[in-house]
Protein backbone atom coordinates (compact mmCIF):
# COMPACT_ATOMS: atom_id res chain seq x y z
CA UNK A 1 0.00 0.00 0.00
CA UNK A 2 2.63 2.76 1.11
CA UNK A 3 5.09 1.08 -2.13
CA UNK A 4 1.79 2.24 -4.32
CA UNK A 5 1.57 5.96 -2.27
CA UNK A 6 4.92 6.18 -2.81
CA UNK A 7 5.03 5.47 -6.73
CA UNK A 8 1.94 7.36 -7.19
CA UNK A 9 4.02 10.81 -6.03
CA UNK A 10 6.60 10.24 -7.83
CA UNK A 11 5.04 9.64 -10.64
CA UNK A 12 3.04 12.68 -9.79
CA UNK A 13 6.46 14.90 -9.87
CA UNK A 14 7.44 13.84 -12.93
CA UNK A 15 4.27 14.73 -14.44
CA UNK A 16 4.77 18.03 -12.47
CA UNK A 17 8.04 18.32 -14.23
CA UNK A 18 7.12 17.03 -17.79
CA UNK A 19 4.52 20.10 -17.89
CA UNK A 20 6.58 22.66 -16.86
CA UNK A 21 9.37 21.31 -19.35
CA UNK A 22 6.70 21.95 -22.15
CA UNK A 23 5.67 25.60 -20.96
CA UNK A 24 9.44 25.63 -20.80
CA UNK A 25 10.56 24.79 -24.58
CA UNK A 26 8.49 27.77 -26.06
CA UNK A 27 10.22 30.39 -23.99
CA UNK A 28 13.33 28.62 -24.46
CA UNK A 29 12.68 28.72 -28.33
CA UNK A 30 12.18 32.32 -28.68
CA UNK A 31 15.36 33.15 -26.33
CA UNK A 32 17.58 31.48 -28.43
CA UNK A 33 15.97 33.27 -31.78
CA UNK A 34 16.48 36.77 -30.35
CA UNK A 35 20.32 35.26 -29.08
CA UNK A 36 20.55 33.94 -32.60
CA UNK A 37 19.45 37.10 -34.07
CA UNK A 38 21.77 39.24 -31.69
CA UNK A 39 24.46 37.02 -32.68
CA UNK A 40 24.29 37.85 -36.64
CA UNK A 41 23.00 41.45 -36.46
CA UNK A 42 26.17 42.65 -34.11
CA UNK A 43 28.77 40.81 -36.98
CA UNK A 44 27.13 43.04 -39.73
CA UNK A 45 24.41 46.04 -38.35
CA UNK A 46 23.95 47.76 -41.32
CA UNK A 47 22.80 45.11 -43.56
CA UNK A 48 20.70 43.22 -40.26
CA UNK A 49 19.53 46.10 -37.82
CA UNK A 50 20.34 45.15 -33.88
CA UNK A 51 17.59 44.34 -31.49
CA UNK A 52 18.68 47.67 -29.89
CA UNK A 53 17.76 49.64 -33.02
CA UNK A 54 14.83 47.75 -33.84
CA UNK A 55 13.37 48.84 -30.76
CA UNK A 56 14.30 52.32 -31.48
CA UNK A 57 12.39 52.30 -34.14
CA UNK A 58 9.47 50.67 -32.91
CA UNK A 59 9.05 53.47 -30.45
CA UNK A 60 9.74 55.98 -33.24
CA UNK A 61 7.09 54.54 -35.00
CA UNK A 62 4.69 55.51 -32.33
CA UNK A 63 5.64 58.62 -32.45
CA UNK A 64 5.96 59.96 -35.91
CA UNK A 65 3.32 58.93 -38.37
CA UNK A 66 4.20 57.22 -41.72
CA UNK A 67 2.38 59.13 -44.50
CA UNK A 68 0.01 60.30 -42.02
CA UNK A 69 -1.07 57.49 -40.60
CA UNK A 70 -0.42 56.14 -37.05
CA UNK A 71 1.34 52.73 -36.59
CA UNK A 72 -1.47 51.31 -35.10
CA UNK A 73 -3.36 52.54 -37.80
CA UNK A 74 -1.48 50.35 -40.50
CA UNK A 75 -2.27 47.47 -38.81
CA UNK A 76 -6.22 48.42 -38.33
CA UNK A 77 -5.51 49.09 -42.34
CA UNK A 78 -4.46 46.03 -43.44
CA UNK A 79 -6.99 44.12 -40.44
CA UNK A 80 -9.94 46.20 -42.44
CA UNK A 81 -9.20 44.77 -45.95
CA UNK A 82 -8.42 41.24 -44.04
CA UNK A 83 -11.36 41.24 -42.59
CA UNK A 84 -13.94 42.00 -45.54
CA UNK A 85 -12.06 39.57 -47.03
CA UNK A 86 -12.16 36.91 -45.44
CA UNK A 87 -16.20 37.54 -44.82
CA UNK A 88 -16.90 37.65 -48.24
CA UNK A 89 -14.78 34.68 -48.94
CA UNK A 90 -16.45 32.32 -46.24
CA UNK A 91 -20.28 33.70 -47.18
CA UNK A 92 -19.32 32.69 -51.05
CA UNK A 93 -17.03 30.26 -50.36
CA UNK A 94 -19.18 28.04 -47.95
CA UNK A 95 -21.77 28.53 -50.11
CA UNK A 96 -19.77 27.51 -53.76
CA UNK A 97 -18.59 24.21 -51.64
CA UNK A 98 -21.63 23.16 -50.25
CA UNK A 99 -23.11 23.34 -53.90
CA UNK A 100 -20.83 21.61 -55.58
CA UNK A 101 -19.60 19.72 -53.19
CA UNK A 102 -23.29 17.67 -52.74
CA UNK A 103 -24.68 18.27 -56.25
CA UNK A 104 -22.84 16.14 -58.59
CA UNK A 105 -24.35 17.69 -61.79
CA UNK A 106 -22.76 21.21 -59.99
CA UNK A 107 -19.53 19.65 -59.79
CA UNK A 108 -19.12 18.02 -63.20
CA UNK A 109 -20.27 22.08 -64.33
CA UNK A 110 -18.24 23.91 -62.15
CA UNK A 111 -15.23 21.37 -61.18
CA UNK A 112 -12.74 22.10 -63.92
CA UNK A 113 -13.11 25.98 -64.09
CA UNK A 114 -12.39 26.08 -60.19
CA UNK A 115 -9.74 22.63 -61.03
CA UNK A 116 -8.36 25.22 -63.52
CA UNK A 117 -8.43 28.44 -61.98
CA UNK A 118 -7.56 27.07 -58.65
CA UNK A 119 -3.47 27.13 -59.18
CA UNK A 120 -3.42 30.61 -60.60
CA UNK A 121 -1.65 32.38 -57.69
CA UNK A 122 -3.49 36.01 -56.30
CA UNK A 123 -0.35 37.70 -56.91
CA UNK A 124 -0.78 36.96 -60.28
CA UNK A 125 -4.40 38.73 -60.74
CA UNK A 126 -2.69 41.74 -59.57
CA UNK A 127 -2.01 43.36 -63.38
CA UNK A 128 -5.26 42.79 -64.44
CA UNK A 129 -7.62 43.53 -61.44
CA UNK A 130 -5.49 47.06 -61.46
CA UNK A 131 -6.20 47.63 -65.07
CA UNK A 132 -10.03 46.93 -64.82
CA UNK A 133 -10.56 48.54 -61.13
CA UNK A 134 -7.36 51.08 -61.01
CA UNK A 135 -5.08 51.15 -56.97
CA UNK A 136 -7.83 51.88 -54.77
CA UNK A 137 -9.39 49.93 -51.86
CA UNK A 138 -11.41 47.47 -53.71
CA UNK A 139 -9.29 46.10 -56.30
CA UNK A 140 -6.72 45.12 -52.63
CA UNK A 141 -9.83 43.72 -51.16
CA UNK A 142 -10.18 41.47 -54.16
CA UNK A 143 -7.24 40.16 -54.55
CA UNK A 144 -7.63 38.86 -50.65
CA UNK A 145 -10.73 37.20 -51.30
CA UNK A 146 -9.37 35.60 -54.79
CA UNK A 147 -6.92 34.44 -52.57
CA UNK A 148 -8.71 32.85 -49.13
CA UNK A 149 -12.12 31.63 -51.19
CA UNK A 150 -9.95 28.98 -52.23
CA UNK A 151 -9.25 27.00 -49.46
CA UNK A 152 -12.84 27.37 -48.28
CA UNK A 153 -14.06 26.41 -51.37
CA UNK A 154 -11.71 23.08 -51.77
CA UNK A 155 -12.36 22.02 -48.00
CA UNK A 156 -16.04 22.78 -47.50
CA UNK A 157 -16.08 20.32 -51.11
CA UNK A 158 -13.75 18.23 -49.69
CA UNK A 159 -15.82 17.71 -46.78
CA UNK A 160 -19.56 17.54 -48.64
CA UNK A 161 -18.53 15.08 -50.83
CA UNK A 162 -17.22 12.76 -48.18
CA UNK A 163 -19.85 12.12 -46.25
CA UNK A 164 -19.77 9.18 -44.07
CA UNK A 165 -22.42 6.62 -45.94
CA UNK A 166 -23.65 5.35 -42.56
CA UNK A 167 -24.66 9.31 -41.83
CA UNK A 168 -26.51 9.28 -44.80
CA UNK A 169 -27.95 5.74 -44.09
CA UNK A 170 -29.41 7.16 -40.60
CA UNK A 171 -31.00 10.34 -42.33
CA UNK A 172 -32.86 7.91 -45.01
CA UNK A 173 -34.17 5.70 -42.38
CA UNK A 174 -35.34 8.72 -40.03
CA UNK A 175 -36.85 9.72 -43.65
CA UNK A 176 -35.12 13.01 -43.71
CA UNK A 177 -35.81 14.81 -47.11
CA UNK A 178 -33.24 16.18 -49.01
CA UNK A 179 -32.98 19.52 -47.45
CA UNK A 180 -32.91 17.92 -43.79
CA UNK A 181 -30.23 15.61 -44.93
CA UNK A 182 -28.62 18.48 -45.94
CA UNK A 183 -28.95 21.45 -43.29
CA UNK A 184 -29.02 18.18 -40.25
CA UNK A 185 -26.66 15.84 -41.64
CA UNK A 186 -23.91 16.59 -43.92
CA UNK A 187 -23.15 19.90 -43.44
CA UNK A 188 -22.89 19.67 -39.54
CA UNK A 189 -20.54 16.65 -40.76
CA UNK A 190 -18.54 18.50 -43.21
CA UNK A 191 -18.04 21.07 -40.49
CA UNK A 192 -14.42 20.20 -39.15
CA UNK A 193 -13.42 19.93 -42.64
CA UNK A 194 -15.17 23.62 -43.22
CA UNK A 195 -13.64 24.72 -40.30
CA UNK A 196 -9.98 23.37 -41.92
CA UNK A 197 -10.59 25.99 -44.54
CA UNK A 198 -11.72 28.93 -42.81
CA UNK A 199 -8.08 28.62 -40.31
CA UNK A 200 -6.47 28.03 -44.36
CA UNK A 201 -7.70 31.09 -45.93
CA UNK A 202 -7.07 33.38 -42.97
CA UNK A 203 -3.38 32.75 -42.92
CA UNK A 204 -3.46 32.74 -46.82
CA UNK A 205 -5.62 36.34 -46.54
CA UNK A 206 -3.15 37.92 -43.97
CA UNK A 207 -0.10 36.51 -46.69
CA UNK A 208 -2.14 37.95 -49.55
CA UNK A 209 -2.79 41.34 -48.24
CA UNK A 210 0.75 42.36 -47.19
CA UNK A 211 1.78 41.47 -50.99
CA UNK A 212 -0.87 43.34 -52.35
CA UNK A 213 0.06 46.22 -50.03
CA UNK A 214 3.60 46.06 -51.30
CA UNK A 215 2.47 46.50 -54.34
CA UNK A 216 0.80 49.87 -54.62
CA UNK A 217 -1.15 51.62 -51.23
CA UNK A 218 -0.83 54.37 -48.71
CA UNK A 219 -1.55 52.58 -45.62
CA UNK A 220 -1.33 48.98 -44.34
CA UNK A 221 1.88 46.91 -42.97
CA UNK A 222 2.86 45.75 -46.11
CA UNK A 223 2.80 49.35 -47.79
CA UNK A 224 5.30 49.69 -44.33
CA UNK A 225 8.17 47.33 -45.46
CA UNK A 226 7.65 48.91 -48.57
CA UNK A 227 8.35 52.10 -46.94
CA UNK A 228 11.13 50.55 -45.37
CA UNK A 229 13.18 48.76 -48.27
CA UNK A 230 12.70 51.91 -50.53
CA UNK A 231 14.68 54.74 -47.68
CA UNK A 232 16.75 51.77 -47.12
CA UNK A 233 15.72 51.90 -43.60
CA UNK A 234 16.23 48.43 -42.48
CA UNK A 235 15.09 48.49 -38.46
CA UNK A 236 11.62 49.32 -39.98
CA UNK A 237 11.10 46.41 -42.53
CA UNK A 238 12.25 44.45 -39.67
CA UNK A 239 9.53 46.24 -37.17
CA UNK A 240 6.73 45.43 -40.00
CA UNK A 241 8.22 41.55 -40.18
CA UNK A 242 7.41 41.17 -36.53
CA UNK A 243 4.51 42.67 -36.56
CA UNK A 244 2.98 40.35 -39.29
CA UNK A 245 4.47 37.64 -37.60
CA UNK A 246 2.37 38.42 -34.12
CA UNK A 247 -0.65 39.67 -36.03
CA UNK A 248 -0.46 36.52 -38.01
CA UNK A 249 -0.60 34.37 -35.04
CA UNK A 250 -3.37 35.96 -32.90
CA UNK A 251 -5.48 35.68 -36.03
CA UNK A 252 -4.84 31.88 -35.85
CA UNK A 253 -5.96 32.07 -32.17
CA UNK A 254 -8.84 33.40 -33.14
CA UNK A 255 -9.78 31.27 -35.64
CA UNK A 256 -8.86 28.47 -33.31
CA UNK A 257 -11.30 29.74 -30.59
CA UNK A 258 -14.33 30.43 -33.12
CA UNK A 259 -13.38 26.72 -33.72
CA UNK A 260 -13.52 25.50 -30.22
CA UNK A 261 -16.71 27.49 -29.47
CA UNK A 262 -18.76 26.52 -32.74
CA UNK A 263 -17.66 23.00 -32.60
CA UNK A 264 -17.22 21.90 -29.29
CA UNK A 265 -17.54 18.69 -30.23
CA UNK A 266 -14.16 18.21 -31.65
CA UNK A 267 -12.02 19.80 -28.69
CA UNK A 268 -13.28 16.54 -26.58
CA UNK A 269 -12.07 13.55 -28.81
CA UNK B 1 -50.49 -6.03 -23.92
CA UNK B 2 -53.64 -8.23 -23.88
CA UNK B 3 -54.07 -11.57 -26.50
CA UNK B 4 -56.08 -10.11 -28.99
CA UNK B 5 -53.76 -7.65 -29.43
CA UNK B 6 -50.53 -9.47 -29.86
CA UNK B 7 -52.76 -11.51 -31.97
CA UNK B 8 -52.99 -8.98 -34.94
CA UNK B 9 -50.79 -8.47 -37.94
CA UNK B 10 -48.58 -5.42 -37.73
CA UNK B 11 -46.69 -6.18 -40.97
CA UNK B 12 -47.28 -8.78 -43.79
CA UNK B 13 -44.59 -9.37 -45.87
CA UNK B 14 -45.34 -11.13 -49.47
CA UNK B 15 -43.11 -13.03 -52.12
CA UNK B 16 -40.28 -10.81 -51.47
CA UNK B 17 -37.87 -10.81 -53.56
CA UNK B 18 -34.49 -9.41 -54.35
CA UNK B 19 -32.05 -9.67 -57.34
CA UNK B 20 -28.57 -7.44 -57.99
CA UNK B 21 -28.34 -7.69 -61.60
CA UNK B 22 -27.84 -11.62 -62.12
CA UNK B 23 -27.13 -11.68 -58.02
CA UNK B 24 -30.45 -13.57 -56.32
CA UNK B 25 -30.45 -12.98 -52.69
CA UNK B 26 -34.12 -13.28 -51.37
CA UNK B 27 -36.17 -15.51 -53.00
CA UNK B 28 -40.21 -15.68 -52.41
CA UNK B 29 -40.28 -14.49 -48.55
CA UNK B 30 -43.32 -14.33 -46.67
CA UNK B 31 -44.44 -13.57 -43.38
CA UNK B 32 -45.92 -11.97 -40.95
CA UNK B 33 -45.31 -9.77 -37.96
CA UNK B 34 -47.71 -9.51 -35.23
CA UNK B 35 -47.89 -6.40 -33.12
CA UNK B 36 -45.68 -5.77 -30.56
CA UNK B 37 -44.01 -8.78 -31.50
CA UNK B 38 -39.97 -9.25 -31.13
CA UNK B 39 -39.06 -11.05 -33.80
CA UNK B 40 -34.95 -12.20 -34.64
CA UNK B 41 -34.17 -13.20 -37.78
CA UNK B 42 -30.90 -15.27 -38.04
CA UNK B 43 -29.39 -17.46 -41.38
CA UNK B 44 -25.70 -18.08 -42.64
CA UNK B 45 -23.49 -15.05 -42.85
CA UNK B 46 -24.09 -13.19 -46.33
CA UNK B 47 -27.38 -14.94 -46.49
CA UNK B 48 -29.18 -11.83 -46.99
CA UNK B 49 -30.22 -10.79 -43.92
CA UNK B 50 -29.10 -6.92 -43.94
CA UNK B 51 -30.46 -6.99 -47.83
CA UNK B 52 -33.65 -7.85 -46.31
CA UNK B 53 -33.31 -5.17 -43.53
CA UNK B 54 -32.50 -2.85 -45.73
CA UNK B 55 -35.88 -3.61 -48.14
CA UNK B 56 -37.77 -2.82 -44.96
CA UNK B 57 -36.28 0.35 -44.24
CA UNK B 58 -36.76 1.32 -48.18
CA UNK B 59 -33.19 1.77 -48.60
CA UNK B 60 -33.77 -0.51 -50.98
CA UNK B 61 -36.45 -1.15 -53.38
CA UNK B 62 -38.02 -4.78 -53.90
CA UNK B 63 -37.39 -6.89 -57.13
CA UNK B 64 -40.65 -8.38 -56.94
CA UNK B 65 -43.39 -9.15 -54.08
CA UNK B 66 -44.27 -6.46 -51.35
CA UNK B 67 -44.66 -5.46 -48.09
CA UNK B 68 -47.31 -3.98 -46.34
CA UNK B 69 -47.48 -2.37 -42.78
CA UNK B 70 -51.11 -2.38 -41.11
CA UNK B 71 -53.27 -3.37 -44.43
CA UNK B 72 -51.25 -0.57 -46.01
CA UNK B 73 -48.27 -0.80 -48.46
CA UNK B 74 -45.17 0.00 -46.43
CA UNK B 75 -44.11 3.67 -47.12
CA UNK B 76 -41.26 5.74 -44.45
CA UNK B 77 -43.71 9.21 -45.44
CA UNK B 78 -46.81 7.07 -43.81
CA UNK B 79 -44.93 4.69 -41.48
CA UNK B 80 -42.65 5.16 -38.68
CA UNK B 81 -39.96 3.28 -39.03
CA UNK B 82 -36.84 2.99 -37.04
CA UNK B 83 -33.48 1.95 -37.49
CA UNK B 84 -30.22 0.65 -35.21
CA UNK B 85 -27.07 0.22 -37.25
CA UNK B 86 -24.67 -2.37 -36.60
CA UNK B 87 -21.72 0.71 -36.51
CA UNK B 88 -21.87 2.75 -33.64
CA UNK B 89 -24.32 5.48 -36.01
CA UNK B 90 -24.85 8.78 -33.16
CA UNK B 91 -24.34 11.73 -35.12
CA UNK B 92 -20.98 13.09 -33.34
CA UNK B 93 -21.55 16.74 -33.55
CA UNK B 94 -24.92 16.19 -31.13
CA UNK B 95 -25.22 15.89 -27.40
CA UNK B 96 -26.63 12.96 -25.90
CA UNK B 97 -29.87 14.58 -25.91
CA UNK B 98 -29.47 16.26 -29.17
CA UNK B 99 -29.20 12.77 -30.38
CA UNK B 100 -32.50 11.62 -29.48
CA UNK B 101 -34.33 14.26 -30.32
CA UNK B 102 -32.93 13.88 -34.08
CA UNK B 103 -35.58 11.54 -35.44
CA UNK B 104 -38.77 13.52 -33.76
CA UNK B 105 -37.47 16.95 -34.69
CA UNK B 106 -36.96 15.42 -38.30
CA UNK B 107 -40.75 14.37 -37.86
CA UNK B 108 -41.60 18.08 -37.20
CA UNK B 109 -43.22 16.82 -34.11
CA UNK B 110 -44.68 19.41 -31.29
CA UNK B 111 -41.62 20.50 -29.46
CA UNK B 112 -43.63 19.60 -26.04
CA UNK B 113 -44.28 16.14 -27.27
CA UNK B 114 -40.22 15.71 -28.58
CA UNK B 115 -39.46 17.13 -24.78
CA UNK B 116 -41.44 14.47 -23.34
CA UNK B 117 -40.59 11.48 -24.83
CA UNK B 118 -36.82 12.29 -24.65
CA UNK B 119 -37.41 12.92 -20.97
CA UNK B 120 -38.85 9.38 -20.92
CA UNK B 121 -36.01 7.75 -23.10
CA UNK B 122 -33.13 9.43 -20.57
CA UNK B 123 -34.94 7.60 -17.61
CA UNK B 124 -35.61 4.51 -19.19
CA UNK B 125 -31.97 3.97 -20.22
CA UNK B 126 -30.38 5.82 -17.23
CA UNK B 127 -28.82 9.08 -19.20
CA UNK B 128 -29.38 11.35 -16.90
CA UNK B 129 -25.52 12.48 -16.22
CA UNK B 130 -24.80 11.83 -19.96
CA UNK B 131 -27.59 14.41 -21.37
CA UNK B 132 -25.48 17.19 -22.37
CA UNK B 133 -22.35 15.03 -23.74
CA UNK B 134 -21.04 14.54 -27.00
CA UNK B 135 -20.67 10.71 -28.20
CA UNK B 136 -17.05 11.01 -28.05
CA UNK B 137 -16.91 11.20 -24.68
CA UNK B 138 -19.04 8.27 -23.87
CA UNK B 139 -18.15 4.23 -23.41
CA UNK B 140 -19.02 2.32 -26.61
CA UNK B 141 -21.72 0.73 -24.51
CA UNK B 142 -23.82 4.20 -23.85
CA UNK B 143 -23.20 5.25 -27.28
CA UNK B 144 -25.24 2.28 -28.23
CA UNK B 145 -27.71 2.96 -25.21
CA UNK B 146 -27.73 6.67 -26.99
CA UNK B 147 -28.60 5.20 -30.63
CA UNK B 148 -31.13 2.62 -29.05
CA UNK B 149 -32.72 5.09 -26.93
CA UNK B 150 -33.31 7.28 -30.63
CA UNK B 151 -34.67 4.33 -32.27
CA UNK B 152 -37.54 3.63 -29.36
CA UNK B 153 -37.98 7.41 -29.14
CA UNK B 154 -39.99 7.62 -32.64
CA UNK B 155 -42.14 5.12 -30.83
CA UNK B 156 -41.80 3.40 -34.29
CA UNK B 157 -44.76 1.01 -35.85
CA UNK B 158 -41.70 -1.16 -36.76
CA UNK B 159 -38.02 -1.35 -35.54
CA UNK B 160 -35.64 -2.53 -37.18
CA UNK B 161 -32.32 -4.13 -35.54
CA UNK B 162 -29.41 -5.28 -37.78
CA UNK B 163 -27.09 -7.43 -35.28
CA UNK B 164 -26.50 -4.18 -32.99
CA UNK B 165 -24.42 -5.61 -30.30
CA UNK B 166 -22.29 -7.71 -33.28
CA UNK B 167 -18.97 -5.81 -32.09
CA UNK B 168 -19.54 -5.95 -28.28
CA UNK B 169 -18.39 -8.47 -26.10
CA UNK B 170 -20.36 -10.90 -24.01
CA UNK B 171 -20.94 -8.86 -20.93
CA UNK B 172 -21.99 -5.82 -22.51
CA UNK B 173 -24.15 -7.83 -24.70
CA UNK B 174 -26.09 -9.38 -22.13
CA UNK B 175 -26.32 -6.10 -20.57
CA UNK B 176 -27.76 -4.36 -23.46
CA UNK B 177 -29.78 -7.47 -24.52
CA UNK B 178 -31.95 -6.68 -20.78
CA UNK B 179 -31.64 -3.25 -22.07
CA UNK B 180 -33.93 -3.66 -24.59
CA UNK B 181 -36.25 -5.91 -23.64
CA UNK B 182 -37.03 -3.66 -21.08
CA UNK B 183 -37.66 -1.11 -23.81
CA UNK B 184 -39.54 -3.23 -25.80
CA UNK B 185 -41.90 -4.10 -23.08
CA UNK B 186 -42.30 -0.63 -21.73
CA UNK B 187 -43.13 0.88 -25.86
CA UNK B 188 -44.99 -2.67 -27.18
CA UNK B 189 -42.69 -1.78 -30.00
CA UNK B 190 -42.87 -4.10 -32.86
CA UNK B 191 -39.01 -5.85 -33.48
CA UNK B 192 -36.99 -7.39 -35.88
CA UNK B 193 -33.65 -8.36 -34.61
CA UNK B 194 -31.42 -9.68 -36.98
CA UNK B 195 -28.66 -12.00 -35.56
CA UNK B 196 -26.15 -14.42 -36.14
CA UNK B 197 -25.71 -15.20 -32.76
CA UNK B 198 -28.12 -18.07 -32.05
CA UNK B 199 -28.28 -17.89 -28.11
CA UNK B 200 -29.11 -14.11 -28.51
CA UNK B 201 -31.95 -15.05 -30.58
CA UNK B 202 -33.24 -17.14 -28.72
CA UNK B 203 -32.64 -14.86 -25.81
CA UNK B 204 -34.58 -12.40 -27.33
CA UNK B 205 -37.17 -13.70 -29.74
CA UNK B 206 -41.04 -14.54 -29.21
CA UNK B 207 -40.48 -16.05 -32.75
CA UNK B 208 -37.27 -16.66 -34.67
CA UNK B 209 -37.04 -16.71 -38.50
CA UNK B 210 -34.24 -18.81 -40.01
CA UNK B 211 -33.02 -17.64 -43.33
CA UNK B 212 -31.02 -20.78 -45.58
CA UNK B 213 -28.40 -19.78 -47.64
CA UNK B 214 -28.17 -17.63 -50.76
CA UNK B 215 -30.60 -17.25 -51.88
CA UNK B 216 -32.55 -16.77 -48.77
CA UNK B 217 -35.64 -18.55 -48.54
CA UNK B 218 -36.95 -19.17 -45.24
CA UNK B 219 -36.04 -22.27 -43.52
CA UNK B 220 -38.21 -21.95 -40.56
CA UNK B 221 -40.21 -19.80 -38.66
CA UNK B 222 -39.29 -21.29 -34.49
CA UNK B 223 -41.66 -20.02 -32.04
CA UNK B 224 -40.20 -19.38 -28.81
CA UNK B 225 -41.98 -19.61 -25.47
CA UNK B 226 -39.94 -20.04 -22.95
CA UNK B 227 -40.89 -17.18 -20.24
CA UNK B 228 -38.72 -14.24 -19.65
CA UNK B 229 -36.08 -13.73 -18.52
CA UNK B 230 -34.86 -16.88 -19.78
CA UNK B 231 -32.10 -18.59 -18.44
CA UNK B 232 -28.97 -19.19 -21.10
CA UNK B 233 -28.18 -22.07 -19.37
CA UNK B 234 -31.57 -23.63 -19.14
CA UNK B 235 -32.46 -27.09 -20.45
CA UNK B 236 -35.22 -26.33 -23.03
CA UNK B 237 -32.61 -23.08 -23.63
CA UNK B 238 -30.06 -25.15 -25.07
CA UNK B 239 -32.82 -27.59 -26.88
CA UNK B 240 -33.92 -24.77 -28.81
CA UNK B 241 -30.84 -23.31 -29.80
CA UNK B 242 -29.54 -26.70 -30.34
CA UNK B 243 -32.38 -26.96 -33.06
CA UNK B 244 -31.78 -23.23 -34.73
CA UNK B 245 -28.21 -24.37 -35.41
CA UNK B 246 -29.24 -27.37 -36.99
CA UNK B 247 -31.58 -25.84 -38.79
CA UNK B 248 -28.90 -22.91 -39.91
CA UNK B 249 -25.94 -25.04 -41.11
CA UNK B 250 -26.10 -25.39 -44.96
CA UNK B 251 -22.65 -27.53 -45.17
Amino acid sequence: MGGTNKSTVEERKKTAWADWGYRLLPVLSILLLILSWHLASSNSPDSFPTIQATWERFLLLWEKPIMRVSYPGHILASLKRVCIALFFSWLIGISFGIIIGWNRKMDAFFGTIFAFIRPIPPIAWIPLITIWFGIDEFPKILIVFIGAVMPVVINTHAGLSSVEQLYLNVGTAFNANRFQMLFEVAIPSALPSIFAGIRTSTSTAWMVVLAAEMLGAKSGVGFLVVRGMDGLDMPLVLVAMITIGVIGALLAAVTNFMERRLCPWMSIR
Amino acid sequence: MSTAEHNEVKVQVKNLTKKFGSLHVLDNISFDIKKGEFMCVVGPTGCGKTTFLNMLTKIYEPTGGELRIDGELADPKKHNLACVFQEPSSFPWLTVEENLKFGLKIKKLPEKEIQERVETIIRIMGLEKFRKSYPGQLSVSSEQRVIIGRAFAMQPDLLLMDEPYGQMDIKLRFYLEDEVLRLWREFGTTVVFITHNIEEAVYLSERCLILTNKPAAIKEIVENKLPYPRDIAGEDFITLRKHITEQIKWW
